[in-house]
């Protein structure tokens, strides 16, 4: 279970996290919006480690990973993917996983015993290429090649930071049912952030909803269809005249 | 099931450490080959060439375990290869000759003398330790940091050498070591040393350290202990390393400070440079090519005659070829001759490509 307590985080005055509190179920895929600028990737990376909280606590289980560094996080059992890919590209696509793999079975080898790497990389439709060095797949499949690689961890909890940038519609449906698969076989929990409403929508039990550092709103997807501020935030029309408010959720949410 | 197929189950079939055992040895095979060649035809004067350039192998498969898995540049190999051709000198010359050579010698060093071989054992253990107190600074470096940190490092130990002349006896040589090894010696660890460190590329650790130098944030984000491993690469580096100065010690009989110097650690270089860093095979065959066009331009160095012509000499010629090889490797390949394949993966390759051909035109497989 995640548990983020009063997380507060600033850069040279600016505060891009200001008191983020919310607890994650252990099996749950929870969504993280929020326009630009309002510290989805932050708290992402404060989660991961990569950032040291000014305050407050990141917890998974009984674990506290804040200010831990990412090494610990990865070791506890938190995988991640990145906004823009990072793949190791010489690499081939077998040894980028194996990466993830090999901490793993270092520090949970029973957790690492139930992941067999061919069939992951045959899941994920990566199997033909295994020998291929990362960098020179196309970006769908390096996109699905970092899911693997965050799977092979054995993740308790895996943090997907726009998994679905530059996806067409059909690839968003593949990686939305991935996304299940990963949760169903796992049982491990996701964070995941993404722009594309409809995906998060679809794909999410809860969402937590992000604006100016602090959370606006947590629920599920139809309580946070339904909830005014939200569509505030997306739009910007918190006097809109109330006839327009069909409009506006037509706009959002279609 | 198609015989490619086949091929990648027949690799399958080795333990990773085995394919990489296999994979060592097919790579140090031309060490190995060569060296028997020259061992048993050549002149004595060859047996010399091809002695330094089995000790350069073992500083370049030194640099290669650290600068090729991690990709931070490192001058520094000069120390290593210094500090373990000193052990040596030190401890295993006799007492009769240290009395001549460094009678002041501090903590009774002129009065002890051990057998070569626990000399060689105490070279190497100096060296691991000297490594892993200098990697605890290195290993938290990246980039220009860490190349000057190595460089210094090397101006350091060479500053140490030349004016503590009580122990090291300075700018002179040091001479009276015993000659204990020959070429046979030095092809043996060079094919051990190419084994180490395809074992250690190809290992869990080493694919975390190559990790690391692509992505560094990734690989931590991935639980990669980038410290500890480049501790250990810097270490294992040194020693392999020192193996090459100690060898060069016990071969010679005399040593000199300047043999660790800029001269050095630039050759070595070049010969990683020029056979790609990133693979064991690219520091053989760098060292290999290297050796031979370097000796080959020392014979014109000297002069020689064409078609009844006698040139003059050319002095410099050699180190006007490595600057050219190294600017022009830098320049036209930049990742060397085996960039990413090493050569029975290259050869594995090969041979999975030809086998569906076979099977099209009929031929028994």
């Amino acid at each position: 279970m995640l548990s983020i307590d009063n997380v507060s985080k600033s850069f040279m005055g600016v505060r891009a996290l200001r008191g983020v509190s919310f607890v994650g179920a252990a099996d749950e895929i929870l969504g993280l919006i929020g326009p630009n600028g309002a510290g989805k990737s932050t708290l992402v990376n404060a989660i991961s480690g990569v950032l040291k909280p000014d305050s407050g606590s990141i917890r998974l289980g009984d674990v506290d990973l804040t200010g831990r560094g990412p090494e610990f996080a990865a070791r506890q059992g938190v995988g991640r993917t990145f906004q823009n890919l990072r793949l190791f590209p010489s690499l081939t696509v077998r040894q980028n996983v194996e990466v993830g793999l090999i901490t793993c079975r270092r520090h949970r080898p029973e957790v690492a015993r139930s992941i067999d790497i061919d069939a992951l990389l045959d899941r994920f439709g990566l199997a033909a290429d295994a020998g291929r060095p990362a960098g020179t797949l196309p970006y769908g499949q390096q996109r699905r090649l970092e899911l693997a690689r965050a799977e092979a961890l054995g993740a308790k909890l895996l943090l997907l930071d726009e998994p679905a940038a530059g996806m067409n519609d059909y690839e968003t449906a593949a990686l939305a049912d991935q996304l299940r698969a990963i949760r169903r076989r796992s049982r491990c929990a996701l964070l995941v952030i993404d722009h594309d409403l409809h995906f998060i929508m679809s794909v999410c039990d809860r969402i937590c909803v992000l604006d100016m550092g602090e959370v606006v709103a947590i629920g599920t997807p139809e309580l946070i269809r339904a909830n005014p501020k939200v569509a505030e935030i997306y739009l910007g029309a918190a006097e809109a005249a109330p006839h327009q408010k069909n409009i506006r959720e037509e706009r959002q949410w279609n | 099931m198609s015989v490619t197929t086949q091929t990648r189950s027949a690799q399958k079939t080795l333990a990773p450490w085995m394919r990489s055992l296999v994979g060592g040895l097919v790579t140090a095979l031309p060490v190995i080959l060569i060296g028997i060649v020259i061992l048993l035809f050549a002149p004595a004067y060859l047996v010399r060439v091809a002695f330094a350039a089995y000790v350069n192998l073992l500083i370049v498969l030194g640099l290669q375990i650290f600068m090729g898995n991690s990709m931070v540049a490192n001058l520094g190999q000069g120390a290593f290869v210094g500090i373990g051709a000193y052990s040596v000198a030190i401890l295993a010359t006799p007492v009769a000759m240290k009395k001549l050579s460094i009678p002041d010698a501090p903590f009774g060093l002129a009065d002890i003398v051990l057998h070569p071989a626990l000399a060689a054992g105490a070279g190497l253990g100096i060296t691991g330790l000297i490594a892993a107190l200098t990697g605890l600074v290195i290993a938290r470096l990246s980039g220009e940091a860490a190349t000057i940190v190595t460089f210094s490092l090397m101006m350091v130990v060479h500053s140490i050498f030349i004016q503590w002349t009580d122990l090291f006896k300075g700018a002179q040589a040091f001479f009276g070591i015993p000659q204990v090894v020959g070429l046979a010696t030095a092809i043996g660890a060079a094919t051990l040393a190419t084994i180490i460190a395809r074992l250690f590329k190809d290992s869990a650790s080493g694919l975390h350290l190559r990790a690391s130098a692509e992505s560094l944030l990734a690989a931590r984000a991935f639980g990669v202990d980038v410290f500890r491993l480049r501790l250990l690469a810097w270490i294992l580096g040194a020693v392999i390393c020192a193996s090459g100065g100690i060898l060069y010690a016990f071969f010679m009989g005399t040593i000199n400070a300047r043999a660790f110097h800029f001269e050095l650690v630039m050759t070595t270089l070049a010969m990683l440079i020029l056979g790609g860093m990133r693979t064991v095979s690219g520091a053989v065959f760098g060292c290999i090519a290297l050796a031979l066009l370097l000796e080959a331009i020392r014979s014109v160095e000297s002069g020689i005659a064409v078609a009844g012509f006698q040139l003059p000499p050319l002095l410099g010629l050699s180190g006007l070829a490595m600057g050219a090889i190294i600017v022009l490797g830098m320049t036209f390949r930049p990742r060397g001759i085996f960039v990413r394949l090493e050569l029975d993966e290259l050869l594995w390759r090969l041979f999975a490509r030809r086998q569906p051909r076979a099977i099209t035109e009929g031929k028994p497989i």
